[in-house]
């Protein structure tokens, strides 16, 4: 059964890679930001997945802040997009 | 009984990993930013969950699967949170449709 | 009608204490099990209601056979979201037409309806994108020949079945 889980986790490591690739070469900033969501998605199930191949729950905790990092730097970077959207708009209407 | 649970995982396990595919390959694939927001968000989590359901026989304690479970409701709230908020950036910044 | 926002006053502390139950059990899963540790759980728990009140008002219930019943509507709902996009993902020739819809909710603005955006985000080849002040939300369709008006007003529906009184009209 590790071994499976290992493997398992090798291919959403490499799945995920390759979507991050996409994402990152991307001249859009919304979708570098998708790079985080996905990071922390796949890197949760893979570290999920090698915690339990290794019987070691400590792994778990760190797929949880994984999760917990990337809510809110997606939470942040809206943040600043917002208050810098206002900001250029405010310029704009500035004669 | 351990090799019932034991298929039980590697059915649940892959099935997730098949998503954590379709996520990517929707990614490749879909047209615009904000369809691939959809494959992102929609796809990695079901994948996510079924990894985590394929996991929870091999918890070694309650609270152990009890936490796995937790993981999983977390992502499940940080998507439907996380993929809106970008969605609606990824609005502002271009020219309404 | 002293007694009225007496009897109202307790049930919104008994609210806030089953709330810092709850908040003082997902400790104690997230920590482990140990006395020793537990004033310190009970120290996070407090500060979490605290934090929570800003968002959800203690006088806000839901009711726990609407929530019954909207997880049973939902869960094979995100199931079937995850499915969908994964087929058109799977497809040799792509076969989607993005584009909007709009709904408009009846949902007072605040966290009734951001819940509703955020719950409309999982369901199959939907993605709330804004909110404008009257309530009209603008849905990101994967394709635009499947989505009706009909499937959002149900979504609706089944998620005002879960409030009761104090949140709905808020």
């Amino acid at each position: 059964m590790p071994d499976f889980l290992t493997g398992a986790a090798v291919f959403i490591l490499v799945v995920t890679g390759l979507g991050l690739f996409r994402v990152l070469r991307s001249q859009v900033a919304v979708e570098r930001m998708m790079a985080v969501q996905l990071l922390g998605t796949g890197g949760a199930a893979v570290i999920l997945l090698l915690g339990t191949a290794t019987a070691s729950d400590a792994l778990t905790d760190v797929a949880l802040l994984l999760m917990l990092l990337s809510a809110f730097s997606c939470a942040a970077f809206t943040l600043g997009q917002s208050s810098s959207a206002t900001a250029t708009e405010r310029a704009e209407e500035k004669p | 009984m351990t090799g019932f649970v034991d298929a039980f995982t590697v059915l649940a396990v892959g099935s997730g990993a098949i998503f954590f595919l379709a996520g990517t390959l929707g990614l490749l694939r879909f047209p615009d930013t904000l369809s691939r927001l959809h494959a992102l968000s929609k796809a990695d989590n079901l994948g996510l969950g079924l990894i985590v359901i394929g996991l929870l026989p091999h918890a070694t304690s309650v609270s152990a699967g009890l936490k796995l479970a937790c993981v999983w409701l977390l992502a499940q709230l940080s998507a439907a949170t996380a993929s809106q908020l970008i969605a609606g950036v990824a609005r502002n910044r271009r020219p309404r449709a | 009608m002293n007694a009225v926002t007496g009897a109202r006053d307790r049930t919104a502390l008994f609210a806030l204490l089953v709330r810092a139950a709850g908040f003082l059990v997902l400790w104690i899963v997230l920590m482990g099990p140990s006395l020793k540790d537990l004033p310190l759980g009970m120290v996070a728990a407090a500060a979490a209601t605290w934090a929570s009140t800003a968002l959800w008002p203690s006088d806000s219930d839901v009711s726990v056979v609407g929530v019954g019943r909207f997880v049973l509507r939902f869960l094979p709902q995100s199931v079937a979201a995850g499915v969908d996009v994964a087929r058109h993902a799977f497809k040799p020739s792509l076969d989607l037409e993005p584009g909007f819809a709009t709904h408009r909710t009846a949902l007072p603005p605040g966290m009734a309806r951001g819940g509703l955006c955020a719950v409309m985000s999982l369901q199959p080849g939907k993605l709330p994108v804004a909110v404008a002040r009257d309530g009209t939300i603008e849905v990101h369709c994967l394709d635009v020949r499947q989505a009706a008006a009909g499937p959002m007003a149900a979504d609706e529906a089944a998620f005002t079945g879960m409030l009761r009184d104090g949140m709905r009209n808020a």
